[in-house]
């Protein structure tokens, strides 16, 4: 298991002066496709920084691929691919050209960074553009150059920020689908940071929440969502009384008018819930089961959850407690 | 091929309709097709067509990561790799696209600095020495060719520079092409000495080149002997040593303009100001108020007085001694050098 994770952090601490961007950072980022998920300010691009080794840690440890992040920055930079967020490219080139410089800028012959251009160009799916100005490109052509960019010495570790930032749905599904088929086809690792969760769900497995510089949760979305499966019904007449009766038998509610949402704990819920329907006779005239997308998840920690919570088998393992870990007062937690 | 013991049990089926011309019968799409596709010769016949589903590859548009397990070259090819994009980008396409004005006018230039070597040859061809004597090889004319101020450190040198510098750094910031360098295994160090070198070679390749352009063609046109080279090769050099100072001084200026901007304009001006405004304002005190101590705020003014006392010509600037020149060049190109590295340590890869 150690083999396979490609960022491990130990206490990792960033200050700046007084401000604390980064706060005691255990992390265990395994291989595949992982999303970096946070609020702005949560410490996402000060991560990014350090464990690109750019910036020096003000404490703590950390290894990228196996390697410090202290002592072998550049040696990091060799072995990943960073897809940066903002413009990075020159409007005044070719594509095919910029490409090859940012793989000469690693060390690449120039004749095979040319290679390896037409290569990647066309793997991002700007094979017949590839020689147009940088400047005449729609954003979502400029997204994939720059993915073209991380990609063309086959680096084993691919950081994507903001990958499908500004994108129209087209371009936002290509982009995606790339991401995914290098993940799966290429066998590469991905750690993509984005404020967009339906893509960060279409392309990873694992997630990882900051919040304020500390880690709010990480673990497999598969299980974060698992946590929070619910059965969705439409009430017809009664609707009131129904959760009256649902609430009195010990299930979790949350109702909004005529739909509600119970929390699907036990294998009889279904039957309960029709049970009790029956018993305050309400018409159930839909029911389905309800998967939170990581986008609820994600609000539902950050305003709900206490943000001491580790990992998401503290979530898992028990949920009334692990909501009210450190969470303020005021949304019922305990002291920190 | 007859129906036989090879037909699947579906085609046997299949009977084959009479296909009827006639003008009251109804076009529909079934006698149009049977028309079209079907014929009376062979239509008894039946054979059947599996088809199989397409392969997954060979398909058009398909993408394909394809790995690559070659090695990458060490820290001298990164750098070189910078070097060569800027120094080629003059040449041809495909490198830092410099724009067309600037090459024009690095053309221009580069014709223009060769007008003293031009008429070297000319006097050595119509043996005129009187022309030669105004512009052949001597102490006067090798420091004009580098540190005269007009025309060339008036409309030559520090516009070259003043083109050159930029953007080369002001680019980065306003592109954000900087998160391409430090993304990759590049330093600040090498970031801003390969920058600084691409400039400073560009300039070397007008200034140096014609210098000994000029030097040479003397040689070869007038014949000149050892004897000749002995006496005028540490003047020559003196020479080259100023223009290196000068390149160097326009270099460090001017990039560290560059690197607090996000445009080429205001680099390229305010380069420019600090060269000509600077000796304007040392002229204008010196003679409104016989006070000549304002040539040391003067990049080119300091340079002048510095080449003057290598190369050995009369000294213009005689009421201080030059060293106040040197000391004055080193505080400047301190100054510049010092706000070029805090610039460029803080501009950021993932945001600019």
């Amino acid at each position: 298991m150690q083999d396979d994770l490609i960022i491990k952090t130990t206490n990792l601490t960033k200050s700046y002066g007084p401000h604390v961007a980064l706060n005691k950072l255990n992390l265990s980022v395994p291989k595949g496709a992982t999303g970096l998920l946070g609020p702005n300010g949560a410490g996402k691009s000060t991560f990014l920084k350090t464990i690109l080794g750019l910036i020096q840690t003000t404490e703590g440890e950390g290894t990228v691929l196996g390697l410090n992040i202290r002592t072998q920055g550049d040696e990091i930079r060799s072995r990943i691919g960073y897809m940066p967020e903002y413009d990075c490219l020159n409007p005044d080139m070719e594509a095919i050209h910029q490409v090859r410089y940012s793989g000469e800028l690693l060390g690449m012959n120039p004749t095979i960074a040319l290679a390896r251009a037409h290569e990647t160009l066309q793997y991002v799916g700007l094979g017949e553009q590839r020689y147009r100005n940088i400047g005449s490109y729609s954003t979502g052509m400029k997204q994939a150059t720059k993915l073209a960019c991380a990609l063309i010495h086959d680096p084993e570790l691919i950081i994507a920020d903001e990958p499908s930032n500004g994108l129209d749905i087209s371009a936002r599904n290509y982009m995606i689908e790339t991401l995914t088929h290098t993940v799966k086809t290429g066998n590469r690792s991905v750690l993509m940071a984005s404020h967009l969760m339906d893509d960060v769900e279409r392309v990873c497995e694992n997630f990882i929440l900051l919040h304020k510089g500390k880690l709010a949760a990480q673990g497999r979305i598969e299980d974060l969502k698992a946590f929070d499966r619910e059965i969705e019904i439409h009430v017809w007449g009664g609707a009131s009384r129904l959760e009256e009766a649902m609430i009195a038998r010990g299930m979790g509610v949350r109702r909004e008018g005529r739909v509600m949402r119970i929390l699907h704990e036990q294998e009889d819920t279904t039957s309960m819930i029709l049970q009790c329907a029956a018993d305050v006779g309400a018409q159930i005239r839909r029911m389905h089961e309800y998967e939170a997308s990581l986008e609820d998840l994600f609000l539902s920690i950050m305003e709900n959850l206490g943000y001491e919570v580790k990992t998401s088998e503290d979530l898992l393992s028990s949920p009334a407690q692990a909501r009210k870990v450190d969470a303020p007062g005021y949304m019922g937690g305990g002291s920190a | 091929m007859t129906t036989s013991e090879n037909t699947p049990p579906m085609a046997a089926a299949i009977t084959p309709q009479p296909v009827e011309y006639a003008a009251e019968t109804p076009v529909t799409g079934k006698v149009r097709l049977e028309a079209a596709w079907g014929s009376t010769e062979g239509d008894e016949d039946f054979t059947t067509t599996a088809s199989s589903a397409p392969k997954p590859d060979g398909q058009v548009f398909k993408p394909q990561y394809k790995q690559w397990n070659g090695q990458l070259n060490p820290r001298w090819m990164r750098n070189w790799a910078i070097l060569r994009h800027h120094l080629l980008g003059i040449f041809k396409k495909g490198h830092r696209p410099w724009g067309m004005p600037i090459r024009l006018y690095l053309l221009v230039v580069f014709i223009a600095s060769l007008t003293d070597v031009g008429l070297t040859l000319v006097s050595a061809l119509i043996g005129d020495s009187g022309l030669h004597s105004i512009w052949g090889v001597s102490r006067d004319n090798l420091y004009g060719h580098v540190l005269g101020f007009f025309p060339r450190n008036m409309l030559y040198y520090p516009v070259i520079a003043a083109l050159l510098v930029g953007g080369v750094i002001s680019e980065d910031r306003q592109h954000g092409t900087s998160a391409l360098y430090f993304s990759r295994p590049i330093t600040r160090f090498d970031y801003v000495g390969m920058k600084f070198l691409s400039v400073a070679l560009i300039q070397g390749l007008i200034i140096l080149v014609s210098l000994s352009l000029y030097y040479f063609a003397e040689i070869a046109a007038m014949g000149r002997g050892w004897a000749w080279i002995i006496d005028t090769l540490p003047m020559f050099l003196a020479t080259v040593f100023s223009a290196v100072l000068l390149i160097f001084t326009y270099t460090s200026i001017g990039l560290s303009l560059s690197s607090v901007s996000k445009g080429k304009f205001f680099p390229g001006i305010a380069l420019l100001s600090i060269i000509l405004g600077t000796k304007i304002l040392a002229f204008i005190v010196s003679n409104l108020f016989d006070r000549e101590i304002l040539y040391l705020i003067s990049p080119y003014d300091c340079l002048a007085h510095v080449g003057q006392a290598i190369i050995g010509t009369q000294p213009t600037y005689d009421q201080y001694s030059w060293t106040w020149s040197l000391a004055s060049l080193v505080a400047m190109n301190a100054l510049a050098l010092y706000v070029l590295t805090t610039r460029v340590s803080s501009m950021e890869v993932t945001r600019e």
